[in-house]
């Protein structure tokens, strides 16, 4: 259902006909200490209208009249004299059924003073009632905070379901790994970020991917790729990676209809719309050699052998998966790398790596993660994923998130 | 035809265009939602403005602290443009100014200096 088509609760006005007020009003003859005593008989009456035959002809209001008024002889002098002297003669005037955000910039135009002297409601061209500035300034207030409230409702139902397409991972990497962390903390509620998961008798796959974009978008393409991968998984063998790769980017890059111009045989240039796909690191763990496979799109891994002093970083390909500047064809690399027992896998997206932080304000990057790493890589994972965040949040400070951001890590005992 | 001048925003660098003196700068950061909306113009303006050089020395100065995945991919395709007006003729210098220490910039310009070749690429570090 579209937010807007919500029905409104009883409330929130919608309309200039919301905030009508009927305060007493006065006629153009009528003289200026007749008006004195309206605003002393009633100290909360900021305004009154100034009405002719159901016309409204003007606003008095309090302040701008009691301060004239006080002036030297002013009050001897003006008293008896019509109280159009210190109206405000070209009052906003509106009709009941003005919508409230209509009403808001007609408020704002020049010389209005509709803040503080509010503005005439008509109802079929006749006077109704006024209205205050402040109770428009209200209505727009709670319609920004109701817009608001069905948004984030909106995102709080769609990160649900964002998170049950993350269940079957979290279930089997709960099951098959003894020591890991997997940290997902989209920027925005939902995002972009997305992995995947599988045991298999012989091993485990593992995918940590970064689609295009973060908040909704970002979400719309993290579904398209788990359904791109699910579909992919059916028919390709995942102990191969690299193989993964090329058949997503295939297929994303035809279903989104992102081709070039050549790959879709056409002369001349088509309106290219999207232009959206993914990085990501795609790997399969094979239990009896304890070899790591892995082919990777602009995703960096990080091992940390037992014994080292040193964290490697592992690179892959420099392409993307599904943009139109990848070739349909396009072969990544499978790599291999021995993980002995101890060893430590961790896979991070741009997330942490690019996030500006610190004195300077730079990027996090590479060389801070592994030298954290390093520095906690006795400790169990879970105490390492406290300790790794904790860093990153120091160094984020008090600069906004940029991006999504997600880091698994895993001990391989 | 006309400089360009686009005023930096927290989440879009500073554009200055100034192609009366063939000088390019962009700085600040870059990511906003629709980076296509954001660039598109821009890139407008560099695809008309490329053609009109004859062995013409252009200086393009980039000092972007922080640009999300969708900008790192119109950026890509604006270097692509340079690198293909040096191809044809022209010189191009890219200034890859970073904030010393900031690896990730520095990596980046690497690769962009790897990929376009015909860039005359100098990292420039800034330091505090």
């Amino acid at each position: 259902m579209p937010l807007d088509s919500t029905p409104q609760p009883a409330h929130t006005a919608t309309m200039a006909g919301h905030l009508l007020q009927t305060p007493p009003t006065v006629s153009p003859s009528d003289n200026n200490y007749h008006v004195m005593e309206l605003f002393s008989q009633d100290e909360s009456l900021a305004n009154i209208p100034v009405v002719e035959q159901q016309r409204a002809v003007g606003i008095i209001n309090r302040n701008t009249f009691m301060s004239t008024l006080a002036r030297p002889f002013h009050r001897e002098i003006f008293g008896r004299k019509p109280c159009t002297a210190f109206m405000n003669a070209s009052p906003l005037i509106v009709d009941y059924l003005t919508p409230i955000t209509e009403l808001s910039f007609m408020a704002l135009e020049a010389d209005r003073k509709v803040l503080s002297d509010g503005f005439l409601i008509n109802l079929d061209n006749h006077y109704a009632g006024m209205g205050q500035g402040v109770s428009l300034m209200q209505a727009l207030a709670d319609q920004q905070a109701e817009k608001h409230r069905q948004m984030m409702e909106s995102i709080n139902y769609a990160s649900v379901i964002q998170q049950s397409f993350l269940q079957s991972s979290r279930r089997d990497m709960a099951s098959t790994l003894d020591d890991y962390f997997m940290v997902w903390a989209p920027r925005d509620i939902v995002g972009g970020d997305y992995y995947y998961f599988v045991k298999r008798p012989d091993g485990f796959f593992v995918a940590v991917i970064d689609c295009t974009g973060h908040g909704v978008p970002g979400a719309f393409m993290t579904l398209i790729m788990a359904s791109t991968l699910k579909q992919v998984l059916s028919s390709h063998d995942l102990h191969n990676p690299a193989a993964l790769l090329r058949a997503i980017n295939q297929q994303v890059k035809q279903s989104l209809g992102q081709l070039t111009p050549e790959e879709a045989g056409l002369a001349d240039h088509p309106e290219l719309n999207s232009d959206d796909g993914m990085d990501g690191a795609f790997c399969w763990f094979d239990n009896a050699s304890r070899t790591l496979t892995y082919a990777s799109a602009k995703t960096p891994l990080f091992v940390l052998q037992p014994g080292k002093d040193e964290v490697d970083t592992l690179d892959g390909n420099k392409k993307g998966v599904g943009y139109v500047g990848t070739p349909l064809d396009y072969h990544w690399d499978n790599h291999q790398v021995h993980l002995p027992v101890g060893s430590r896998l961790y896979i991070s997206t741009d997330g942490i790596i690019d996030q500006i932080g610190g004195p300077k304000r730079i990027c996090f990057g590479k060389k801070r993660l592994k030298e954290n790493i390093l520095k906690h890589a006795g400790k169990p994972m879970q105490q390492q994923q406290k300790l790794l965040i904790d860093a990153f949040l120091k160094w984020q400070g008090d600069n906004s998130r940029r991006d999504d951001v997600s880091l698994f890590g895993v001990h391989l005992a | 035809m006309q400089n360009l001048y686009i005023a930096p925003t927290s989440s879009t660098p500073e554009v200055n265009f100034q192609f009366d003196r063939h000088q390019l700068s962009l700085r600040g950061e870059s990511y906003p939602e629709n980076a296509h909306a954001f660039f598109g113009p821009i890139m407008q303006a560099i695809q008309a403005y490329l053609p009109t050089l004859h062995s013409t020395q252009v200086t393009v100065d980039v000092q972007l602290a922080y640009f999300n995945s969708s900008s790192t991919k119109v950026l890509l395709e604006l270097f692509g443009l340079f690198n293909d007006a040096a191809v044809a003729g022209n010189y191009v210098t890219l200034n890859w100014h970073y904030i010393e220490d900031d690896e990730t910039i520095l990596e980046f310009g690497q690769e962009v200096a790897d990929d376009f070749t015909a860039l005359d690429f100098h990292p420039c570090a800034l330091v505090e």
